[in-house]
C-alpha cells in the first residue's frame, strides 16, 4: 500500500521504452554469460566422461613403426610401456593384448553363410567407447561378447555385401546375430557362441573382454609370453601436443593419424565460450551502467518528492527498499527466463546428441544456476550502491 | 520509560541570519535557555520577520544554520543521523507546516494515508474518515490536494499530522485560512488527540489567541 503510494510519487522519468530496451540488453547479457558457463560445463563433461561413444578426450593407439629392422619384435617391452606411461601428456595407459591362438568365426545360419579366420585383441574397459552390461565374460557365459570396429561394418555394407550380393546390415541387426566362434586348442577345436555387443570408433580391432583373453591365452597360447601386449592405448588431453608428437617420433612409435578433428572441436568450443562469455560480461557491464543511470535519473527527477517524503519521516531505509523493489525484480525474471531458455536448449541438445551417441546431461549444471545467482547478487550490489549514493547526493 | 516522553531544551539558540539583528533582545527564546516540559502546551507569539518558521524548521531538523543547541532528552539534534531523524519524525515529533507541504498530485486521502502507512499500525484508515467528517472535508478526500482550497488543504495537513504517534506537535499558523467554527472543531480535535497521547504542543502564530489552554505563552 505504501509501495503503491510511493510509485505514484516516484515515477520512471526516463520512459518505459528505454527501460524496456535496457532490460532487453540485460537479458541478452545474462543469456550469453549463462550459455558460456553451460557450454563450458558440457565441454568439460564430454572431455572427462567415460560413457561417450565419441568422446572428445583423446585415445591414441600407440605401436612401434614397422621397419625392416624390427620385424619379429613388434611388441613393446615392459620398460618401453613404463616409459610411455611416465610421460606428462599421458593421462592413463592400457595394454592391448593380442590373442595368441588361432580362431575362426562362422555363421550359424544357412541364409547368411560366412566363415573367416580371425584374431582378437583386448583392452581395459575404461579405454572403450562403449559401455554395455553385456561386456563381461566368465567361463559360465553363454556367449562370447565381441566389439567390432565401425569400419568393418562400413566395409561390409558399402563394398562386400554389394559385391557378393548379400543383404546389408544395420548395427542393430549385427548385434542380434549369434555366430559360432571356434578356437584351435592343443586338444582340438573348441566352439562357443559369439555375439557383437558394440561397434567402436576408437580402436580398430576385434575386441573381446580381458577376462576371456587372459583365460584363453593361458590355456591355448602357442607362445611363451602369454599376456604381453603388442601395442598400447593411451588417453591424452591433447593429441596435438608437440611433446607427444616428438616423443613418438624419437622412440620410433606411431599412432592413428587423424585425431586432429578433436582438437579442432576444442578450438571451436573454446572460441565460442570465450566470445559469448566476454560479450556477455561486456553487455552486463553496459546494462549495469544504464541501470545506474536510470536510478540516478529517477532520483534526480523526483528529488522534491523524495525531500518531502524524508520530511514526512520516511527513513532512508524505506526509500532504498522502495527503489530496490522498483528496479530489481525485472532482473530476477530475466535470470529465471534465461535459465529456462538454457534448460530447454540443453534438453534439446541432449536429445539431439543422444542420437549421435554423445551423452550430455539433460539438465543444466549447478554451475549455471550458481552463475545466475552470482549475476543477480552483482546486480543487487550495484543497484543498492547506486541508490545509496544518489539518495545521499540528492541531500 | 524515561525516553518515551521527551523534553525539549533550547540552549542559546539563534538562527545565523537573525544573529546580527537586535530583535532577540526582547525574545523569550532566541539566545535564551528554555526548557519545554513534557506535555506542556506552549504558544509562541511571533510578529512577522522574527523567525517563526525558522524556529519550527530548526526544531524539526530541517535547518541547520543556527548557533546554540536543540536538545531532545539531552541529545543534541545535530548529532541525529538520518535514521534517527526519521525515527524522531515517525514516533515523537509531528508537524503542521505553514506551507502545508502536501503532495499536490496525490488525493487528500492519499496524502493522509501515506503518513499513516509510514507509522504502520498506529491508526486505522477508518480514523481518517472519522476525522475528515469531523472537520468537514470528507467530501473532498478523493480530490487531488492541488485543487483543494487552502482551507481544505490546511485541514488535510492537520489530519495528516494526527496519523502518527508523537510527544510533541509543532504547528506553524495552522488555522490561518479557517473560519472560527472550523478553527474550533480543528482545535478541539487536536487537543483531544494530544491529551490522548499525553503529548505537548507548540503553536506559533502572529496574534494572541485562545485556541488551546496554554500553560505558557512566549514571545519570539
Amino acid at each position: 500500500m505504501l509501495h503503491t503510494l510511493l510509485s505514484k510519487l516516484i515515477k520512471n522519468s526516463a520512459g518505459k521504452t528505454r527501460f524496456l530496451m535496457a532490460l532487453v540488453g540485460m537479458s541478452v547479457a545474462i543469456f550469453l554469460i549463462l550459455s558460456a558457463v553451460q557450454l563450458q560445463v558440457n565441454y568439460y563433461q564430454l572431455l572427462h566422461a567415460k560413457d561417450n561413444q565419441d568422446s572428445i578426450a583423446n585415445f591414441l593407439v600407440v605401436n612401434k613403426i614397422m621397419t625392416d629392422q624390427n620385424i619379429g619384435s613388434s611388441s613393446l617391452s615392459e620398460e618401453q610401456i613404463k616409459d610411455i606411461q611416465a610421460q606428462p601428456f599421458v593421462e592413463s595407459l592400457g595394454n592391448i593384448v593380442p590373442s595368441r591362438f588361432k580362431a575362426a568365426i562362422q555363421s550359424n545360419s544357412d541364409r547368411f553363410p560366412f566363415y573367416t579366420d580371425i584374431a582378437f585383441e583386448s583392452v581395459p574397459s575404461e579405454f572403450l567407447d562403449i559401455t554395455t552390461k553385456d561386456w563381461t565374460w566368465t567361463e559360465q557365459s553363454n556367449y562370447l561378447p565381441i566389439i567390432v570396429p565401425n569400419q568393418f561394418l562400413d566395409i561390409y555394407n558399402f563394398q562386400f555385401s554389394i559385391s557378393q550380393n548379400l543383404p546389408q546390415l544395420t548395427p542393430a541387426v549385427v548385434k542380434m546375430l549369434v555366430f559360432k566362434v571356434t578356437i584351435q586348442t592343443p586338444n582340438g577345436p573348441l566352439s562357443m557362441n559369439g555375439r557383437v555387443v558394440g561397434l567402436s570408433n576408437r580402436i580398430s580391432s576385434m575386441l573381446v573382454p580381458q577376462s576371456f583373453m587372459e583365460w584363453a591365452n593361458k590355456r591355448f597360447a602357442n607362445s611363451q609370453s602369454a599376456n604381453a601386449s603388442s601395442r598400447v592405448v593411451i588417453r591424452t588431453k591433447d593429441p596435438g601436443n608437440p611433446m607427444l608428437v616428438s616423443y613418438l617420433k624419437e622412440k620410433g612409435l606411431t599412432t592413428d593419424a587423424d585425431k586432429t578433428r578433436f582438437s579442432r572441436y576444442r578450438q571451436v568450443v573454446d572460441f565460442v565460450v570465450n566470445i559469448s562469455g566476454i560479450t556477455g560480461i561486456l553487455m552486463l557491464a553496459f546494462a549495469l551502467l544504464i541501470f545506474t543511470l536510470f536510478i540516478q535519473l529517477t532520483i534526480a527527477s523526483c528529488k522534491d518528492e523524495i525531500a518531502l517524503l524524508v520530511l514526512m519521516g520516511s527513513s532512508p531505509k524505506q526509500l532504498k527498499r522502495f527503489l530496490m523493489r522498483r528496479f530489481y525484480p525485472p532482473n530476477i525474471w530475466i535470470a529465471l527466463i534465461g535459465l529456462i531458455l538454457i534448460s530447454v536448449t540443453q534438453f534439446w541438445l541432449f536429445q539431439f546428441l543422444k542420437e549421435k551417441q554423445i551423452f550430455l546431461s539433460p539438465y543444466i549444471s549447478a554451475y549455471t544456476v550458481m552463475a545466475a545467482i552470482g549475476i543477480l547478487l552483482v546486480i543487487a550490489l550495484v543497484n543498492h550502491q547506486s541508490i545509496k549514493k544518489w539518495l545521499r547526493q540528492k541531500k | 520509560m524515561p525516553d518515551r516522553f521527551m523534553e525539549i531544551s533550547l540552549q542559546s539558540l539563534i538562527p545565523i541570519p537573525l544573529k546580527d539583528r537586535k530583535l532577540h533582545e526582547q525574545s523569550g527564546i532566541w539566545k535564551k535557555n528554555c526548557l519545554f516540559h513534557q506535555a506542556e502546551w506552549i504558544k509562541i507569539q511571533a510578529p512577522s520577520g522574527t523567525g517563526k518558521t525558522s524556529f519550527q524548521h530548526i526544531l524539526y531538523g530541517i535547518r541547520h544554520d543556527y548557533e546554540g543547541a536543540v536538545m531532545y532528552n539531552h541529545q543534541n539534534l545535530k548529532d541525529f543521523d538520518e535514521d534517527a531523524l526519521a525515527k524522531l519524525r515517525q514516533e515523537q515529533l509531528s508537524v503542521i507546516f505553514q506551507d502545508l507541504k502536501l503532495f499536490g498530485n496525490l488525493t487528500a486521502l492519499e496524502n493522509i494515508e501515506l503518513k499513516r502507512l509510514l507509522s504502520p499500525g498506529f491508526r486505522t484508515s477508518d480514523s481518517i474518515q472519522e476525522m475528515a467528517s469531523l472537520l468537514g472535508i470528507d467530501g473532498i478526500l478523493h480530490q487531488p490536494a492541488a485543487i483543494c482550497s487552502y482551507g481544505e488543504q490546511q485541514r488535510i495537513a492537520i489530519i495528516r499530522a494526527l496519523m502518527q504517534p508523537f510527544d510533541w506537535l509543532i504547528m506553524d499558523e495552522p488555522f490561518s485560512h479557517l473560519d472560527d467554527a472550523n478553527i474550533q472543531k480543528a482545535a478541539s480535535l487536536i487537543a483531544s488527540e494530544c491529551k490522548a497521547r499525553g503529548a505537548g504542543l507548540i503553536i506559533t502564530d502572529l496574534e494572541a489567541d485562545n485556541h488551546f489552554n496554554y500553560q505558557r505563552v512566549l514571545y519570539l
